[in-house]
This record gives C-alpha cells, structure tokens and sequence, in this order.
C-alpha cells in the first residue's frame, strides 16, 4: 500500500502513480439508461477464429518458401 | 473573487439551499437529493458558495433552521465551502462527517426512495477522496483519504446488500469500490464484495442495472485477466463488451483493451477494423505476426509497445502468444514442404527451424529449437515426437496442428 514508505522522490513518484488509473472506466450517469439489445454490440461480432487456414500466398508464406528452397540448393 | 455580496442576500441563499434540500428529503425526491449532493464538479465560484463566504456563521444557521439534521446539514455546507476554497481536504472530511449522517438516515428509511442520493454520496467521496490525497501528495502528506473513502463505502454496501428492497443499489457501491482498489493496488480487497455478489441467493444478477453490470463485468474481467483465468475474463468482458452503452466508445475501448488479449490467448483474433474503429492499433502487429508465424513480428510489437503494454497489465499475455506463433511457423513449414514433396512433408528437420529462425533475426542452436519444439507438443499445440538422433521433429499424420478450440495455451 501507499501508506508508510520513505519519502525519496522515486517512492513519491510511485505514490502520484497510484493516484492515477488510466483504464478507470468512465462513469454512467446515474440515471442513464440505454437500450441493451439482444444481440449486443456489433463489436461482439467483429472476431474470426477461422484464421488458422492453409493458406501460403501472402507475402510472408513466399519469402518463407524461398528462404526454404534457398536452403534445400544450398545443401544440395 | 465574488462579487459583494450582502449579509441578507447570503442568508438568502443558504437558506434556499437548505430547504430543498429539506423538501426533497420530506417529499421523498430522490433525483433532487442527488442533484443537491453533487459538489466535487462545481466551479470554485458559485451563487451557495459565494454566500457560504459572505456568511460564515453558516453552519449555525443550518443546525437552528433544521434541527433534525443538524448532524447532516453543517458538514455539508462546509464541505461545500471548503471545496469553493480549494481545500480539498477539509472538503473530504467535513464530506464524510455529512455522509456518516446521510448512511444512518438512509439506514432508517424503508423504502429506497433515495437510493439515487445514496450512490451520488458514495461517487462524491471518492471524487472527493482523490482529490484530496492529490492535495496530500502534493504538500509531502501521506495520501489517505481515498482508503477511508473505501472503509465508508464498505459500511454503505453493508447496509445496502441485505435482503430487500435496497439490495439493487448494492453493485453500484461495488463499482464505486473496484475503482478505489485499483487505484490503490489493493485489488485483494475486491474478493470479498465479489463474493457477497455472486453467492446471494435471492437476488438474481440479472436484475442489478445493466450500467452496473458492464461496470462490474469490466472490473471482474480485469481480474481475472491477472490471475489468468483467461475463459472466465472472456466470459466477463465480453458480457462486459455486448452490453456496454454503445455511445460510450471511450468505455469501449477500455473493455477492448483487455478483451484482446484475452481472446489471442485463446486463438481468436479481432478484425483489423475492430482495432481501427477504436484505436487500439498497439495490437495490430501483433495479430499480424499470429497470422503470419512471424516472431521477429512479435518480438518488435512487444517491445514498441511495452511500457503501455506492462502498465495496463497484458503484457505477459501477450508475451505467452509466442508459442502459438511458433506454431504457426511450423505449420506453414509443414504446408510449403508438402506442397514440395508430400511424402516428407510431415518430417521437419530441427536444421531447417534453426535457418529459418535466423532469418527472423533470431539465433538459436538446434537444443534450443528442440526445447521449444517439445514444449509446443506438451502443450497440445502441435501433435508429434522426435526422431532425436537424426534430428528431426516428425508430425503426426492426423491433425498434426490441433485448433486451440478457446482453450488457453
């Protein structure tokens, strides 16, 4: 806790720092009401877990073929 | 300064003050109580203010107008007056002494009427509380008035979370809690509020407001982003994320904030206009390099974005998506070779993990590559085992890349 730590600077630096929350969630107001949809926010959808494909044309995958077969003429 | 201001004038204004407040209380307004009580967002000059100043004999004039709530009243006009001056620890204290008096009157109500004045009490001490032990700081004092701030709000939830009618105002004061905690870094302190949440029996979360809930839901997921419970984080955040006010894009973001990480550690990506939409492109490269199996990609995101990555708390999350980056790589090894030379395809020699690191920048020798590589078949992320003499690290034949399916790594 904040409570008994020496006074040098680093410790009051530390001291400023836990008075500050940059991820404190901001305040609904007291009355504000919304209307929660069923569905939620569209930001609910925007994910894939489909990604994981085979796919090995873009960039990166052809500069990892060649790096791959740039290796295989080397030894052979 | 104010302008003069006349002693009639002054006790003018008291007096007006004072009796809303009365006639809110005697009418049973609870939305005009609260207006009355918010004092942590006026300016340092207003017409109440100006006459508290003119006037000082204030506090006698509210303990004889209105003698049954005289323990009340003159604290909350000096409250008000010493926030007017900028003293925002006299504020917080005369505060407290006027939100003591308020609990053991709300205590005593039956019915919930002033529920919306309580949560602007229990908002205003903290609004308060902070400043204050900025003041503190500030002249070399030791900051705590924000903890005392936290033990009221612990006697408010305890007369608000009892079998009821006032119960439904009890996740209010456990947001207005959570936020106190986490700035102190007493997170700990959460687990016993959160307990005496989520273990009543007659009352049904669902029936808290849904701005309490988001709230709630924001501040559990956090913490449970600490603790790496990362299926219950996702749970919480995304409630958190679906229910949230729409407008509120800053709050938004926040929950955004921890979701991500959450959802990579479990092999979801968000889509890039996701992160566009709300500015939280410190995760753009990051997605990227899951994607591409490019761990000199991730290697440069994490260390561009460290300091804000470790501040917020995600930044050994994020550090643990290497494996899955890892594996990535060598699946797309595996696809190369087999578009090559599909009988060996699901033979990968250590050698060519060893180059193809080094071309991302990365030396390691061949142990090294092996220790990873055993670590990503403990850990189910590739299935397979090693033909150690020779080498080479020989993938099953049967979904040698088995889906993360929203477990955690």
């Amino acid at each position: 806790m904040a409570a008994a730590a020496p006074a040098d600077a680093k410790a009051e630096a530390a001291k400023m720092d836990l008075l500050e929350d940059d991820d404190e969630f901001e305040e609904f107001e007291i009355d504000q009401e919304w209307d929660d949809k069923e569905d939620g926010n569209e930001a609910v959808q925007q994910w894939e877990d489909d990604w994981d494909d085979d796919d090995v044309n873009d960039d990166f995958s052809l500069q990892l073929r060649k790096e791959l077969e740039g290796g295989n003429t080397q030894k052979s | 300064m104010a302008a003069y201001l006349s002693m009639g004038e002054a006790h003018r204004r008291i007096a007006d003050y004072l009796s809303r407040l009365d006639d809110a209380i005697s009418q049973s307004d609870g939305a005009d109580l609260a207006s009355l009580l918010a004092i942590s967002s006026a300016p340092a000059s207003t017409p109440l203010s100006d006459a508290l100043a003119a006037f000082p004999d204030f506090p006698r004039l509210a303990s004889d107008r209105f003698p049954h709530l005289s323990d009340f009243l003159p604290p909350l006009l000096r409250a008000i007056h010493s926030h007017s001056l900028r003293r925002f620890g006299d504020a917080y204290s005369s505060f407290e002494k006027a939100a003591s008096a308020f609990l053991q009157e709300f205590r005593n109500w039956e019915t919930p009427w002033a529920m919306e004045a309580m949560h602007m009490v229990a908002l205003e001490i903290r609004l308060l509380a902070e400043k204050a032990d900025r003041e503190l700081v500030m002249s070399g004092k030791n900051p705590d008035k924000l903890q005392a701030a936290g033990s009221f709000l612990m006697k408010v939830f305890g007369a608000l979370a009892v079998k009821g009618p006032k119960r439904v105002g009890a996740l209010y004061v456990t947001c207005q809690l959570f936020k106190i905690y986490f700035r102190l870094g007493t997170v700990n302190l959460c687990r016993s509020v959160i307990r005496s949440i989520e273990t009543a029996r007659n009352f049904d979360f669902e029936d808290f407001p849904v701005k309490d809930k988001v709230t709630y839901m924001y501040y559990t997921g956090r913490l449970e982003v600490f603790n790496e419970n990362f299926l219950v984080a996702d749970q919480k955040l995304t409630y958190a994320l679906m229910h949230c006010n729409p407008q509120s894009e800053s709050n938004l973001r926040k929950i955004l904030k921890f979701l991500i990480p959450v959802k990579l550690s479990i092999g979801v990506l968000p889509r890039r206009t996701l992160l566009e939409k709300y500015n939280l492109l410190e995760y753009a490269d990051i997605v990227t390099s899951l994607r591409r199996g490019d761990l000199r990609l991730l290697k440069q995101a994490l260390d561009r974005h460290e300091d804000q990555l470790l501040k917020c708390g995600v930044y050994l999350v994020l550090e643990k998506l290497e494996l899955q980056v890892y594996r990535r790589l060598v699946k797309k090894i595996h696809i190369i070779q087999r578009e090559k030379e599909p009988s060996k395809a699901h033979q990968i020699k250590l050698d060519v993990l060893v180059k193809t690191l080094q071309w991302l920048g990365i030396t390691m020798d061949v142990d090294e590559v092996e220790c990873i590589m055993a670590c990503l078949i403990y850990k189910n992320l590739i299935k397979g085992y090693f033909a150690h003499k020779s080498k080479v690290l020989v993938l099953s034949k049967q979904d040698p890349f088995p889906k993360l399916n929203g477990k955690p790594v």
